[in-house]
């Protein structure tokens, strides 16, 4: 009970507290993040990502994944992110980039000749 | 120690969904015991209880966010897209009662006398009092986007005012709202047209309580420091509800107030 009172009494203390160190009275996330998000922020800013938060930046259409084959098509397995357990399995045809329907990647098949 | 190597929030164990069960049993049973017995015990211990777990609740998120640093941009995106699906479902519980007006109202049947507004019923002037609650409930929707601006330009004092007085604004549409109410000459009582226009206006007069509930505890936290310029997630969904709410007084103006008279 008397705790709440002490809080009341210092949420509106608050109030007539000539404004706080910051610049306009309003934190930034630089100042005031804190345990998880500060570490993600500070990482993010060193261009890190420990975390896994972005996309994975792989086989974008101007790289796509060179997919070797004797015939005209081939299966692919993308296993989309690391330590999947559910591989997308789709046919890749001669001519034209596919890309993986879940995680997008591109892919193009190489033909290849069976030596003889 | 051991870390989690995902940004995601693994919530630690909590007896508020059980204790809002509970409620929610002891509300409804208590119902039944209001309707039948004629006694309010029950209801009156399950809002308690709900009063206190919502408290509590919310109370946790508040210390797991800001003050322990768990709300991550991933972990802000799944509160987004809650929110979002939340004030989707209240669109469509209120399309269920503009749908309930439209039906009795666009073929009146013989008993109301084949007209609306029924046969008997004066309807309110809606360029009297709806129309200020209009603008009221507009002009809240222009603070609290002062409210947001001023919050992401770290200007502390102009949040606050415009946040204060978006709250005011929704205390005095709920109060010109409940001299309505009182000085109606139709109650809920009186045909489809009383069912219809205080169960839509009731439940939106609800959610305008609800909407300065949200807001008023915004202020606080606020006033206490809590939002930074660049993460302020409690303040966004509550403006979105406000907004929500704006722009259901707006159907129920146009659909009830104005073409419905």
């Amino acid at each position: 009970m008397a705790s709440r009172l002490l809080r009341v009494c210092g949420t509106l203390r608050a109030l007539r507290r000539p404004p706080c160190p910051w610049p306009g009275g309003i934190p930034s996330n630089e100042k005031q993040a804190t345990g998880l998000e500060r570490k993600v922020m500070q990482d993010m800013e060193k261009g890190q990502d420990p975390y896994n938060i972005l996309q994975p930046k792989r086989y974008p259409k101007e790289d796509p994944n060179l997919v070797p084959s004797i015939s005209s098509k081939r299966i692919v397995g993308c296993i989309c992110e690391e330590d999947n357990s559910c591989v997308i399995w789709f046919w890749l045809h001669k001519g034209e980039p596919q890309r993986c329907p879940s995680c997008g990647a591109h892919y193009k098949m190489v033909p290849h000749h069976l030596p003889h | 120690m051991a870390h989690q190597t995902h940004a995601y929030h693994m919530v630690d164990p909590s007896p508020w969904p059980l204790t809002g069960a509970a409620a929610a049993l002891l509300m409804t049973s208590g119902l039944a015991m209001w309707f039948h017995y004629n006694s309010m015990l029950l209801l009156t211990l399950g809002l308690l209880i709900m009063l206190l777990t919502m408290f509590q609740w919310w109370r946790d998120i508040v210390r797991e966010g800001t003050f322990q640093g768990h709300h991550t941009p991933p972990v802000q995106k799944g509160l987004r897209y809650g929110m979002i699906l939340f004030i989707t479902s209240e669109v469509f519980f209120f399309i269920g009662f503009f749908w309930a007006f439209y039906h009795s109202s666009l073929a009146p049947t013989p008993e109301l006398g084949g007209y609306w507004p029924p046969t008997g019923i004066t309807p309110l002037n809606p360029f009297e009092v709806p129309l200020l609650n209009t603008a009221v409930l507009l002009a809240s929707g222009v603070t609290v986007t002062w409210a947001h601006h001023g919050l992401m330009e770290t200007n502390r004092s102009q949040t606050i005012q415009a946040l204060t007085l978006t709250i005011l604004l929704g205390l005095y549409f709920t109060a010109l709202q409940t001299m309505e109410y009182y000085e109606a000459p139709f109650t809920i009582a009186d045909s489809v047209y009383g069912s219809t226009f205080f169960v839509a206006t009731g439940f939106h007069g609800l959610h305008v309580i609800i909407g300065s509930t949200f807001l008023i505890v915004c202020l606080l936290r606020q006033i206490k420091f809590h939002f930074t310029s660049t993460h302020h997630f409690g303040f966004e969904a509550a403006a979105w509800y406000w907004h929500f709410v704006d722009v259901v007084w707006l159907f129920l103006y146009v659909s009830i107030y104005w073409w419905g008279s």
